[in-house]
């Protein structure tokens, strides 16, 4: 495709994205904010799959951390959203360095329940100290980002933060995916052997990968957090770890773009099926394995294989 | 000759006042939308279940008798999974997309939290299914609960523990959910009723086995035992494992489903709740009659609840008028003293309940049946 | 802390590891046999014990009808899951990663639809010796737990003896290890696959209507015990169902001597961490023979 057909292409979609929460009702616009939140979180479990073949079910507690300090920083101690978000990260990476340091060691379906046991300890310990996450009850009246007066305090409008936030990192993916550490990331995820006689520490890069796919959780929690200015545990739970898992898997662990559609799926579908009254969990399961059988790489990996297979012809 | 023609106008007159009477019994007009965001999947459903049916069974009755203003109330219920994210997006799409005038629900506090910041910005009524919810809420101007804050429930057990039972040590075994949020209660009032906290066992909710935090508590040798779940498996372990002390629980933990989960071990647990439907007070029997003729079982709490929140708006919209504005139909609300199948409500008080002691009806299960005990707290 | 209470946790601890185990079992024998992780082991056991509820209080049958029928339908289940679903992702060329969501996707699908046709409540299976206990010293254990505990250990020689000794135990074990090698010879492994999934949904409603009369079935209840009888498989060492029922048991006193000896709100952050030591320390599992690194 030429350069300039190109460029009309991405002009046309960066009109019909920028275009399409004016013309959605308002309901529409707040999925496409989860949506936008879920593909950053996703993100961090997609690569962490797909480059280095690492089952991550801890997701959720980074996810969770994000938002609480967003919470605490801001709530408890009055400080700007930035401070919140930025601590956040901190202190996620660096509890996925601690925790990922030996536990990276393990593989395989080991790998899985060590972070489906990180997982379960990180919900019970938002439990337990409810004096600072306060427990079932929560924390509310988490203020909105507001930089320069500017409060993102409608969907629509946070909408153009999250989005914009995501769609970047979703390009960082594509440099990852082609850049050299792309490369010793799968060589190291197909042949672990062959990896470490070429000299890729494997166990450094696992960790690194896992410190990265932590900061995006705790990004898309803090973000979380000022968007709906209430946190409580029931959101950090097992299966929040699991819906992110399942996101990342259907929209294809191996594409660039995968972890946006698998997003749109589960936020957009379930609402979509809510008219059929009490029937609508069992049509949205049915729907999940449709999908899952019939496209086996996701729905990025089928699209790709689509694109594929037009520009052979 | 005028006589007949009097008596023809009079007759006339009688039967345009008939005509119009009967119009206003047929609500014919333009529905008022009323929101409702109820739990019902996940772990809360055993509460939003219930509170349907009491929403839709007055929202039946109120529409029989002509509706408000005449016009018949359309309640849409959505579910919010027991999660409070979505229970936001509901809440949203209730009031953005389909423009109702107030909302009912949610059934959890955390989606509680979640919805009330939404309402409150925009002065939309809200009546929650739940008790006082965290401090932020009592700044929130037009949020009621239909339920008492966990700590007047704490206070509740409390004053059957202490004054009923005469007792000083308490055992505590509790799930990590429901169970947590009362317990903090207990703690911070027990000093006052004289009572001590000798164990406080946790489990998780949906636990298959906690005979281990059952005997940890039989071993501190307790007067009383306090069971708080939302299932019926605490229950049958505490007996189990030989508890023979009579057992006190919260009002979430009473419902016919776990009664008959706990099999022969139903008995001598008293629960300081608000209807025992075999056995109504008189302002309940209405309720109680029309649901056991409509739905064929007995009403319980929850059901009561979402009976009370419809009604409550339903005279709030007939009073302010339902195109008046939230915040009129806010002040309206607050000016009623509802007397309701729950309990006395007084929703201008700072918990934004107003419900007292004296509203607790004590059932104790004698053999797997609800009783209601003469016992009244408060003075 | 006093023996007597050592002894109820200890006991307690058997009974939750044993259930555990129980859904372990299934879901070792299901890996051992197609290599594949089945995310709703926990809902063969909603199946089973939600089948033997309904035809306990609809329908009035007799105990044990009612429950042979339930394990029966948790083996139908397997089959007809093999049959339709998993074939049908296998011939399209299924990733790991996408075998696990799709039984994910049954997982949700099965306790979505026991929500809508039967509804949000709990219902209770009656025990084996009804509600009897056994006491030792100050403590007690209920005689249906006894009798589980029985079962399971039965159930575990049983698979041991089947895998090893029947002509169709070894097939089917064959056709796992060499799919192409086991065609060969006659093998059809296709219907072996089908059968190990059969296996799994049998041994999966076995657990429900063991587990029913100690907790009570209900829709949700899939999911916990999912992850329960992952941990205890995992534990044990994947591929070798013995040590499903052995990391159960040791998953559940973990949580058990938790609670004594620390407290009961810490149990699962303490259990948890000791199960990452445990993988960390015993790279096979407890009783796994190396078949492929980390399980």
């Amino acid at each position: 495709m030429s350069p300039v057909r190109h460029a009309i292409v991405w002009g046309l979609a960066f009109a019909l994205w920028a275009a399409l929460p004016f013309a959605a009702t308002r309901h529409v616009v707040d999925l496409l904010v989860f949506a936008g939140l879920y593909t950053i979180a996703g993100l961090g479990v997609a690569f962490l799959l797909g480059q280095c073949g690492i089952v991550s079910l801890a997701q959720s507690v980074f996810y969770g951390i994000g938002a609480y300090c967003a919470a605490w920083f801001c709530v408890q101690k009055g400080l700007p959203s930035p401070v919140g978000m930025a601590a956040g990260i901190v202190l996620s990476t660096s509890i996925a360095a601690l925790v990922g340091w030996p536990i990276l060691r393990l593989s395989g379906y080991f790998l899985a329940l060590a972070t489906l046991a990180l997982g379960i300890i990180g919900q019970v310990l938002f439990l337990e100290w409810d004096g600072i996450t306060g427990g079932t009850l929560g924390i509310g009246g988490i203020p909105r980002i507001a930089p320069f007066g500017f409060a993102f305090d409608t969907p629509l409008r946070f909408y153009f933060l999250v989005w914009p936030i995501a769609l970047l990192l979703l390009a960082l993916h594509h440099n990852l995916l082609h850049s050299r550490n792309g490369l010793a990331l799968r060589a190291m995820r197909d042949s672990p052997e062959a990896a470490a006689v070429l000299g890729v520490d494997i166990h450094r890069l696992k960790v690194q990968m896992f410190v990265l796919s932590a900061a995006l959780g705790s990004l898309a929690g803090a973000l979380f957090a000022h968007y709906v200015t209430f946190v409580s545990v029931d959101s950090f739970a097992i299966d929040r770890s699991i819906s992110f898992l399942l996101l990342a898997v259907l929209g294809g662990v191996y594409t660039v773009w995968g972890p946006a559609l698998g997003a749109l799926f589960i936020t957009i579908l379930p609402q979509w099926l809510s008219r059929l009254g009490d029937i609508h969990a069992f049509v949205f399961a049915a729907a999940l394995i449709a999908a899952v059988i019939l496209l086996p790489e996701g729905f990025g990996g089928a699209i790709r294989n689509w694109w594929r297979a037009r520009a052979a012809k | 000759m005028t006589r007949i023609f009097v008596r023809v106008l009079f007759g006339l007159l009688l039967l345009a006042s008939c005509q119009a009477f009967v119009a206003a019994q047929q609500p014919t007009s333009a529905p008022i939308k009323i929101g409702a965001v109820l739990s019902l999947t996940g772990p809360g459903a055993g509460l939003g279940g219930p509170e349907r049916n009491g929403i839709l069974l007055a929202e039946k009755r109120i529409n029989e008798r002509g509706g408000v203003r005449g016009r018949p109330l359309q309640i849409l219920i959505e579910d919010d999974g027991s999660k409070p994210d979505i229970a936001k997006s509901k809440a949203e799409a209730l009031i953005h997309g389909e423009k109702v005038v107030a909302l009912l629900g949610p059934s959890l506090t955390a989606s509680t939290g979640a919805v009330a910041t939404v309402t409150n910005s925009l002065q939309m009524p809200e009546l929650c299914m739940t008790g006082l919810g965290p401090a932020i809420e009592s700044t929130y101007k037009s949020l009621f609960h239909m339920l008492p804050p966990q700590a007047l429930n704490a206070r509740a057990m409390l004053e059957y523990i202490a004054k009923g039972l005469k007792a000083k040590k308490l055992g505590v075994l509790h799930d990590s959910g429901y169970g947590q949020l009362v317990l903090t209660n207990i703690q911070n009032l027990n000093k006052e009723y004289g009572v001590e906290i000798v164990a406080a066992e946790k489990f998780e909710v949906g636990a298959t086995d906690v005979s281990t935090q059952a005997a940890k508590v039989r071993a501190a040798e307790p007067d009383v035992v306090g069971v708080i779940a939302t299932s019926p498996v605490p229950f049958r372990n505490a007996r189990q494992v030989r508890i023979g002390q009579p057992i006190v629980s919260a009002v979430g933990s009473s419902s016919y489903e776990y009664v008959k989960g706990m099999g022969e071990f139903a008995d001598d647990i008293t629960f300081a709740e608000f209807i025992v439907a075999e056995d109504p007070l008189p302002h309940q029997k209405e309720f109680v009659d029309y649901f056991h003729k409509e739905r064929g079982t007995l009403p319980k709490t929850y059901d009561a609840a979402g009976w009370d929140a419809t009604h409550v708006l339903a005279q709030a919209l007939e009073k302010a008028g339902p195109d008046a504005g939230g915040e009129a139909i806010a002040a309206a609300i607050r000016a009623n003293r509802y007397r309701g199948v729950v309990a006395q409500y007084n929703f201008a008080a700072a918990d934004m309940t107003g419900i007292e002691l004296d509203s607790y009806t004590y059932s104790k299960l004698v053999k797997g049946q609800y009783t209601r005990l003469p016992f009244k707290a408060g003075k | 802390m006093s023996v007597s209470l050592l002894l109820q946790s200890v006991l307690s601890g058997l009974t939750n590891g044993f259930v555990y185990g129980l859904v372990g079992l299934g879901l070792a024998a299901i890996f051992r046999g197609t290599r594949i992780i089945n995310a709703m082991q926990g809902d063969f056991a909603l199946l089973g014990g939600i089948t033997a509820a309904l035809l306990l209080e609809r329908l009035g049958w007799p105990m044990a009808l009612a429950f042979a029928c339930a394990v029966a339908v948790g083996g139908i289940a397997g089959w007809l899951m093999e049959l339709l679903l998993i074939r049908p992702l296998r011939r399209r060329g299924g990733s790991e990663d996408s075998y696990l969501l799709l039984t994910l996707g049954v997982a949700f699908a099965v306790s979505a639809f026991v929500l809508y046709a039967v509804g949000r409540d709990s219902h209770s299976l009656p025990g084996l010796g009804g509600e009897g206990i056994v006491v030792i010293g100050d403590a007690s254990i209920r005689t249906h737990a006894v009798w589980l505990i029985a079962i399971s250990l039965a159930t575990m020689a049983g698979l041991r003896l089947f895998f090893a000794k029947t002509a169709l135990g070894l097939s089917m074990l064959a056709a796992a290890l060499d799919a192409e090698g086991a065609l060969t010879t006659g093998i059809n492994v296709p219907l072996m696959r089908t059968l190990t999934f059969a296996l799994g949904g049998l041994v999966g409603g076995l657990a429900g209507i063991l587990v029913g009369p100690l907790v009570t079935v209900y829709f949700d209840m899939g999911l916990l015990l999912t992850l329960k009888g992952f941990a205890a498989a995992i534990l044990g060492g994947l591929a070798n169902p013995m040590g499903a029922i052995a990391g159960g048991v040791t998953l559940g006193l973990l949580e058990s001597l938790a609670i004594v000896t620390v407290s009961s709100g810490y149990k699962d952050v303490i259990a948890m961490v000791i199960l990452i030591v445990i993988m960390i320390v015993m790279p096979n599992g407890l009783l796994g023979r190396r078949l492929r690194k980390g399980g």
